[in-house]
Order: structure tokens, then C-alpha cells, then sequence
């Protein structure tokens, strides 16, 4: 078993008022571990718990109850926050500044040097694409522009653990290929990923584990492929089969196990077509 | 301490970048310097009136420049979730308060700087008035042409400067303002032997001691209120702050106000200067203590 990066047991959360009366309750008793090179999602709808589970982890809010470590510390360690990076669900950033004072900014609060920051930056810029607009102020930004910010600031402290809060969010199709290629990118270079996203098709093609989230509990969790595979079940690709081919396959098939047989035809996820047509004209 | 710099850095271009920052630099830096050029009303010696409203300028405008940056740096930020991705970083919460609120002093720095050396030019014009008419009434303009001129000039060149480089026009606006201030004065003093009233800046210092005092007392209730709460948690602040069991932890202007002492070319005591500037250190600390435990404790959600 790997070394548990995120380690939550029995935690609860619940938010009080200004009377200390309890208002909601958003976490009940979550156990999660995510261990190093996971690209772990944490799914759910809204309201279920997920940003809070993420802010614990951060150290931004305490638990009520339950522990909470992080590379085998508490979240609030100054060891264990200057090995994670977090890009939050609305790319919160100062409006006065540029691309590039944002990205050294942050680099500057991971304690980069000066030389480092200014590398590191360019480099960062270059990756999500944002080169040619590094000396705008990030106010004046589109969301999705300001997005890519925001990733490239979480990216400057080349973190161990990598939290995305809803990573996609305001990018259009070609952006959310380009950051899901990216996620890929990085759990090949051994960084660990904790994501959160409600787009489901997103989570599917980049996490190697999941949980889903409901009203603040578990409500599954494990790999992604052992989730989502139905063993009992079998489906063949025949490549340049006729229609009337695969009616009498199947019919053959039916016939020899008794058991009703299904076919289709395997159809092109729409944003590889989406991308595909686009690239083709631009040329 | 190269998060410290950082976020310092951050509050002090974010408090500067506001365009109320440098609507205040140049109302007030304009007004103390054409002061001299009211010479019916002097009340009683020239001087005065320059000097009088010289800290009025740095007590009002400077409150409510370095007020509102410091609720913009502390509350706005923890509103809006840039505090947050800022705190996930390593950087302690003690440090990115007291940073936070650093960076806005070295914004009062700065325009109570510029106002210090506008009202000594100032004060100095309308004493120069005097002399030229042997106690008569007379407009002395070098100073006021050069101080008011060269403001509107510095003002103007921030203009060109974002027109030209887009260099951030606020910013720009309120550092030229800055360094237009002790040129004019230079400037003055080089091209004519005009007595300066030298004693006013430490005067002024104390002064802006006193605003730092109130500029940290409203970034720590930002932590835990809202921006117009802040406001009312100031007033309340100030006029209870002559009662004798919260005088300690409140900062009375009175005590930091010592421009009366100067009346009839009279002078502020050094002892006078040294406690309340004492005071005025103690109250920043005590702000800056406070606040940082209050972050300590707030959930960021």
C-alpha cells in the first residue's frame, strides 16, 4: 500500500451561528484516504459536502470532530502546506495585478527565489497558453483566461499534492482537454491529484479513484474502473462489420448462450469531435 | 520575510491602485498648498491656517484612505477568497494579517510624507507673505505655484505615463504626488532664504502614528466585521475613546493632536511627542496582537 498523502477519520463539520447554534451540518463521519500518484475525485451535488471537505484539508476550516492529516501532519503545518497546491472553485484573484505579478505573487508566498519565481513563472504562462497576455491586468480577463491563472499560480511550487476544486469550471471544451491533459501530465510526474467536479464524464476520464459525496457522507468510494466496470456483462468492437453481419452475429450469439445479445455502433465522444473539427478549421 | 515583502508589497500597490487613493493625494496635497493665497482669513497669524489644515488633511483623508485600504486588504480579501488560496500557502496567518496591515501603513507613510512636506512649504509661503510686506497682507506665490503646480504636473504625468507605458494610472498618480512634495520643497528653498518650520514634521509624525493606531484597530475588526460595521466600530472607537477604563486599548486622537502647540510660534515638547508616539506604538501592537488572534481563530469558508 502507498504512503496516505490525505488521511480522514470519522470527520464531521458542522457550521454554527453566531450563538454557536448549529446551523448545517455539511460533513458527516467521512473516512478517505488519498495515497501518493492517486488521482483521486471527489464527486457529489451541490451542497454535498465537497468544498467543505476540501477547505478541512487545507487547514481554511477546523473539523468538529475526526482527524485530519496531510502528508502526516496537521493541515495547518507550514510543512504540509508548502508541499500542496490549490486552485479554488472561482479563480479568486487580485483584479489589479498581471498574469505574471500573480503567478510570481504566489510564488513569492511559497518562498521561490526571486530567480526561481521569474523562471518558473515564464515557464507556467507558456504551459497554460497565457504568454502572450502576461503583462494584462488579470482583471480584465475572461473566466476562462483567469482561470488558467489561477491553475499556473496553484503549478509555481511544483506541489507534491494538488487540489482542484472544480478544475474545469468556465473553460471551454478545447481549455477543459487541455487542463485534463494536463492532470494526466502531472500524475505521470508522480504529483498527486484530490479534484472535485460535478461534470462527470470530466472525473471519468482523468481519476484513478473516486468517492462520491452525499449529504455529507460517503456514499461510495474506491477505483474508478472497478466502480464502473460491470464484470458480469461482455462487449466486442468489431471493426468494418456490416449491419446485417452483426444481426446475424448477435442472433448466433443469442441462440448459443440463450440469452438476449445487443449491438451498436461505437460512437466519437463529442469533445474529441469538438476539438478534431475545430483543429481542422484553424487549420 | 520574503512572504512578509510580498504581502506587503501586495496591500501597499492594492491600497495605491484605488482611484479614491489618488482622488484623496490630490485634493489634499492642491489644498495645502493654495491655503496661503486665503490671506483674509489667518486666524490671527499667518501660518495657521496652512498649518492647521495641514493635520486636518493627514487626520481626515489620511483615516479614510488608510481605513478603507485596510478593510480592502484584510475583509474584502477574506470575502472574496483570495485570502484563502494566500493561506493555503505556508505563510502563518499572524504574518499575512500584520503584512496585510504593514502595507497599508507604508500607503499612510506615504501620503502623510507627501501632506508633511506640502504643509511646511505651505506654512513657510504664508510666512514668507508676511515678511515680504513687513506684516502686511500679500500673496507670496513661488511656493504656491511651485507646490500646487508641480502636484497638478505629477498628476498629469502619471496620465501620460498609463496613456503611454499603461503603467497602472492610480499608482503612478499617487507615488509622483509623493516625490512632487519634497522637489517643490527642495526647489523653494534652493531659489529663495524662507524659515521653515522644521518642527512640524515630527508633529505630523505623531499624527500618523495615531492613524496607524486606527488603520490596525479597523484591519483587525475587519477580520470578524463587515465593512460598514468597521466604520461604526471606528466612530464608537473615537468618541469613546476619552473614557478613562478603554483609553488604554483606544486610540484618542486628542492625545496624537499636538498642532495647537505651535500656536504664536510656539512648539510641540519633545517629551509631548515621545509619549504619544510611544502610545501611538503601543496601540499599533496591540492591534496587530489582536488581530492576528482573531485570524487565527476565523474559519475561511
Amino acid at each position: 500500500m502507498s504512503e496516505p498523502i490525505v488521511k480522514m477519520e470519522g470527520v464531521h463539520k458542522t457550521f454554527r451561528d453566531f450563538w454557536l447554534r448549529p446551523v448545517a451540518e455539511a460533513v458527516r463521519g467521512v473516512d478517505l484516504t488519498v495515497e501518493k500518484g492517486d488521482v483521486f475525485g471527489l464527486l457529489g451535488p451541490n451542497g454535498s459536502g465537497k468544498s467543505t471537505t476540501i477547505k478541512m484539508i487545507l487547514g481554511l476550516l477546523a473539523p468538529t470532530s475526526g482527524s485530519i492529516s496531510l502528508f502526516g501532519l496537521p493541515p495547518r503545518s507550514r510543512a504540509a502546506r508548502a508541499r500542496i497546491g490549490y486552485l479554488p472553485e472561482l479563480s479568486y484573484l487580485h483584479p489589479f495585478l498581471t498574469a505574471r505579478e500573480t503567478v510570481r505573487y504566489y510564488a513569492g508566498l511559497s518562498a521561490l527565489s526571486r530567480r526561481e519565481a521569474v523562471a518558473r513563472t515564464d515557464e507556467l504562462l507558456a504551459r497554460v497558453g497565457l504568454s502572450d497576455v502576461a503583462n494584462r491586468a488579470v482583471g480584465g480577463f475572461s473566466k476562462g483566461m483567469a482561470r488558467r491563472v489561477a491553475l499556473a499560480a496553484s503549478l509555481v511550487s511544483r506541489p507534491e499534492l494538488l487540489i482542484l476544486d472544480e478544475p474545469t469550471s468556465g473553460l471551454d471544451p478545447i481549455g477543459t482537454r487541455e487542463v485534463k491533459d494536463l492532470i494526466g501530465a502531472l500524475a505521470r510526474d508522480g504529483v498527486t491529484v484530490l479534484m472535485t467536479s460535478h461534470l462527470l464524464g470530466d472525473t471519468e476520464d482523468v481519476c484513478s479513484k473516486i468517492a462520491i459525496l452525499s449529504r455529507g457522507k460517503v456514499a461510495a468510494c474506491g477505483r474508478t474502473s472497478e466502480l464502473l466496470t460491470r464484470t458480469g456483462d461482455a462487449r466486442f468492437t468489431i471493426e468494418g462489420l456490416s449491419d446485417e453481419d452483426a444481426k446475424a452475429l448477435a442472433a448466433e450469439l443469442s441462440a448459443r448462450y440463450g440469452k438476449p445479445v445487443a449491438f451498436d455502433h461505437p460512437s466519437v465522444p463529442l469533445e474529441k469531435f469538438f476539438a478534431e473539427a475545430v483543429g481542422a478549421a484553424r487549420g | 520575510m520574503r512572504r512578509f515583502a510580498v504581502l506587503v508589497r501586495s496591500a501597499a500597490l492594492e491600497a495605491l491602485a484605488e482611484p479614491l487613493s489618488a482622488i484623496l493625494f490630490l485634493v489634499a496635497l492642491v489644498a495645502v498648498h493654495v491655503l496661503p493665497s486665503f490671506h483674509f482669513h489667518q486666524f490671527g497669524e499667518p501660518g495657521r491656517l496652512p498649518r492647521e489644515c495641514g493635520f486636518s488633511a493627514l487626520l481626515v483623508f489620511g483615516l479614510a484612505f488608510a481605513t478603507s485600504a485596510a478593510v480592502h486588504a484584510v475583509g474584502r480579501e477574506l470575502e472574496s477568497g483570495t485570502a484563502a488560496m494566500a493561506l493555503s500557502r505556508p505563510v502563518p496567518r499572524p504574518l499575512f494579517f500584520c503584512a496585510k496591515v504593514a502595507g497599508v501603513f507604508a500607503a499612510l507613510a506615504l501620503f502623510g510624507a507627501a501632506v508633511a512636506c506640502a504643509t511646511v512649504l505651505s506654512v513657510a509661503s504664508s510666512e514668507m507673505g508676511r515678511l515680504v510686506t513687513n506684516g502686511g497682507v500679500y500673496v507670496w506665490g513661488p511656493g504656491i505655484v511651485s507646490g500646487a503646480g508641480l502636484t497638478l504636473f505629477a498628476f498629469a504625468l502619471a496620465a501620460l505615463a498609463n496613456w503611454r507605458w499603461r503603467v497602472r494610472f492610480c499608482v503612478a498618480a499617487c507615488l509622483l504626488m509623493a516625490v512632487a512634495q519634497p522637489v517643490a520643497l527642495v526647489a523653494v528653498a534652493g531659489l529663495v532664504k524662507i524659515p521653515f518650520e522644521w518642527g512640524l514634521l515630527p508633529a505630523l509624525g505623531v499624527l500618523a502614528a495615531g492613524c496607524a493606531a486606527l488603520v490596525a484597530m479597523a484591519g483587525a475588526c475587519a477580520v470578524v466585521l463587515r465593512p460598514a460595521a468597521v466604520a461604526a466600530a471606528l466612530f464608537v472607537a473615537v468618541a469613546l475613546s476619552f473614557l478613562h477604563p478603554v483609553r488604554a486599548v483606544l486610540p484618542d486622537i486628542q492625545r496624537f493632536w499636538l498642532v495647537d502647540s505651535f500656536a504664536g510660534g510656539g512648539t510641540a515638547s519633545v517629551p509631548d511627542m515621545l509619549a504619544a508616539g510611544a502610545s501611538g506604538v503601543f496601540l499599533v501592537a496591540f492591534w496587530l496582537v489582536a488581530g492576528s488572534a482573531l485570524l487565527s481563530r476565523k474559519e475561511i469558508s
